[in-house]
């Protein structure tokens, strides 16, 4: 191992430099929406240092696609709101533009390993659902019908159907309880929220309605 | 009677000047019978934390925090409790029901669980105490929890916090035994506080071990013990050699809040001295500082806040102790005659003290140490350079550095790139205003 380390370029071992590897950019670049497969061929051909560094035209374009894929994964988990019922049935809706539905299914998952998660994408109008066993499935009805599906055969939790009462109040209260207004930085704040957030609960009232981020409602 | 909703509302914006924000934990569900039997846990942490929604003032809202109760015996003069006229407190199983309603929506990340003084610290502790275990064997909740232990609390019960907590904190408040009396006299800082604080680390160490004695024996695992010895590594400084060292228990460590520019004449050399002693002596895993904020009502209501830029500054020079693995001893040549920091970078103004006398530093033949002392060149991107220049890579460009991660514009004064070194600004005008002059005189 530790030859094979010698004999390679410096920069192209990892660890050593910034951005992503060969396997990363082969695992990861099929997700994004435009993905084509001479991509690979031409990733190829460029060396590891140079595509690290955003050296080429085409070393941006596909350092920018990663990104671009991370992101969204990353925001989807920050933002998607949801709800479960007393049945164990977890749901919500996102608006995914790559293949990132696994990701942000197994993130749920990992969190409510005993319930069965449903999201419905509003970019693709299908509906994903994780069960227990971490089994993916695609669906292609509205969410209402699939939650009431997975619902149906599964028995009552207590735990959560002690937890069956709004919440969207308790949240809006928390969430204007925690400001400190001596602190207050909008520039910060603005490029950290995404407009669709706004509609979400506790979002909708307050100073926060002044702002408005265009940037980073792509990724919602 | 109050409802829930009031509850948050008052407790939740009496808990705002807790700083931290944190949900970073390394746990893991490896460790079984962790928080006891179960079949599986709702919720799990993640390394890095995730941010769930955030307030105008930028900062991320991914803790359900909020004081259990606002009912205090205390009396400290900087402290909300005087001007809020209303006083409740949350019920165990409404705290924790509320929470997990939270949870379930994705809108918090974890609980932060924090409490004025009712009655006594250890009636208060033991409610607080019966929160968590609801959440973590009523509701399996096996997420992030961060406990705030109560000024005085008793040994038996920071055991059980320890336990069932990734993270707990003391708030130190002051400096000094003076300063926090000049603030809060009725604490006594030596005996509630700092002995407080050494209990949590021997617990800590203590619990970690024998929890991985435990596994050792079931899984027969020899990577664990260098877990063992993570845990209790020492740099030479005495601070902790792996800030993440892994533990099952209490993961994400002790942590502590000053208020700044509350007590009079306390210098920023004074908190940082404190901070010092703390990742020397109780293993912290890192300090809040919070802006001395004057509310309505309180005895200090009249004195003037402290400015965010101060705050900032310190959490630069916490860093660089933390992170850079400065000495307290290097950034005493940066205090000012009143103890306190100058305007600007921490970093920038030891560079320009260091590199006073020295000639800018070649990235081909510079130690670890001295790279550090580049502005703009961090411990990640000196490592990377040190690490290339073990293959036998030389650095020939302002790109090569560039590409390991240097921030060239700040780092380029105070390096020599292929023999040459990049002018500052001044010296550029410096070197324009004489050819004038010279000009001039012709």
């Amino acid at each position: 191992m530790r030859k094979i380390i010698e004999e390679k370029d410096p920069l192209e071992v990892v660890g050593c430099a910034r951005g992503h590897s060969y396997e990363e950019f082969i695992h990861n670049l099929p997700r994004h929406c435009n993905f084509y497969p001479a991509l690979i061929q031409q990733i190829n051909k460029i060396p590891e240092v140079v595509l690290r560094n955003s050296g080429t035209p085409i070393a941006k374009k596909v350092n920018r696609m990663m990104r671009e894929i991370s992101k969204e994964s990353y925001r989807a988990m920050q933002f998607t709101r949801t709800e479960i019922n007393n049945r164990g049935v977890l749901f919500g809706i996102v608006s995914i533009k790559h293949k990132v539905m696994d990701r942000v299914l197994n993130y749920f998952h990992k969190r409510w390993p005993e319930c069965i998660i449903c999201l419905y994408n509003e970019h693709t109008h299908k509906t994903s659902t994780i069960d227990e066993k971490g089994i993916i499935r695609k669906i292609d009805s509205p969410l209402k019908t699939v939650v009431e599906k997975a619902s149906k055969n599964r028995p009552l939790i207590p735990y959560f159907d002690d937890i069956q009462f709004s919440g969207k109040e308790i949240f809006e209260t928390l969430y204007s309880s925690q400001f400190i207004s001596e602190r207050e930085n909008q520039k910060y704040f603005k490029k950290m929220i995404p407009e669709k957030c706004y509609e979400l609960p506790g979002m909708r009232s307050g100073i926060e309605k002044r702002f408005r981020n265009k940037r980073i409602n792509d990724f919602i | 009677m109050p409802s829930t909703l009031e509850k948050i509302r008052v407790l939740g914006d009496a808990s705002k000047y807790d700083i931290c924000a944190s949900t970073a934990s390394s746990r893991t569900d490896k460790y079984p019978k962790l928080f006891g039997d179960t079949k599986s846990w709702i919720g799990n942490t993640v390394n890095a934390g995730i941010c769930h929604s955030y307030t105008p003032d930028g900062r991320c809202m991914s803790l359900f925090k909020t004081l259990y109760t606002n009912k205090c015996i205390y009396n400290c003069k900087y402290c909300f409790s005087h001007s809020c006229k209303r006083k409740m407190s949350f019920t165990p199983e409404e705290y924790a029901r509320t929470f997990m309603k939270l949870y379930s929506m994705n809108v918090v990340e974890g609980v932060f669980i924090s409490s004025a003084v009712c009655g006594s610290a250890d009636q208060t502790t033991e409610e607080m105490l019966e929160v968590i275990r609801l959440l973590r064997f009523k509701y399996n909740f096996g997420g992030y929890v961060h406990f705030k232990c109560l000024p005085g609390v008793s040994q038996y019960l920071l055991k059980e916090a320890i336990s069932l907590s990734d993270r707990i904190s003391i708030n130190t408040e002051a400096s000094t035994k003076d300063f926090l009396s000049e603030i809060a006299d009725q604490k006594d800082f030596n005996n509630d506080i700092l002995t407080r604080q050494r209990w949590l680390k021997q617990i800590r160490i203590k619990h970690n071990d024998e929890a991985l004695k435990e596994l050792r024996d079931i899984e027969q695992d020899n990577k664990l013990r260098y877990q063992e010895k993570m845990i209790k590594d020492r740099r030479e400084d005495g601070y902790k050699k792996f800030r993440w060292d892994g533990a099952p228990i209490l993961n994400s460590g002790q942590t502590t809040q000053f208020v700044v520019g509350a007590a009079e004449n306390e210098t920023d050399y004074d908190l940082l001295k404190r901070i010092d002693w703390g990742y020397r002596e109780i293993d912290l895993r890192r300090a809040y500082f919070s802006s001395f904020i004057p509310i309505e009502g309180t005895p200090l209501a009249g004195k003037q806040a402290a400015s965010l830029e101060r705050e900032h500054r310190l959490y630069q020079s916490d860093w660089l102790l933390r992170i850079y693995h400065y000495k307290l001893k290097d950034l005493e040549e940066v205090f000012n005659e009143e103890g306190n920091l100058p305007k600007g970078d921490p970093k920038i103004h030891l560079a320009r003290v260091y590199f006073k006398d020295r000639n800018p530093v070649d990235p081909n033949q510079a130690s670890y140490r001295e790279l550090l002392l580049v502005p703009g060149i961090g411990p990640i991107s000196a490592k990377r350079i040190i690490n290339l220049r073990a293959r036998k890579f030389v650095f020939k460009r302002r790109q090569d550095l560039k590409s390991v991660g240097v921030v060239l514009k700040r780092a380029e004064p105070y390096l020599l790139i292929n023999g040459h070194n990049q002018t500052t600004l001044n010296k550029y005008f410096d070197i324009i205003n004489d050819k004038v002059s010279q000009r001039e005189i012709v």
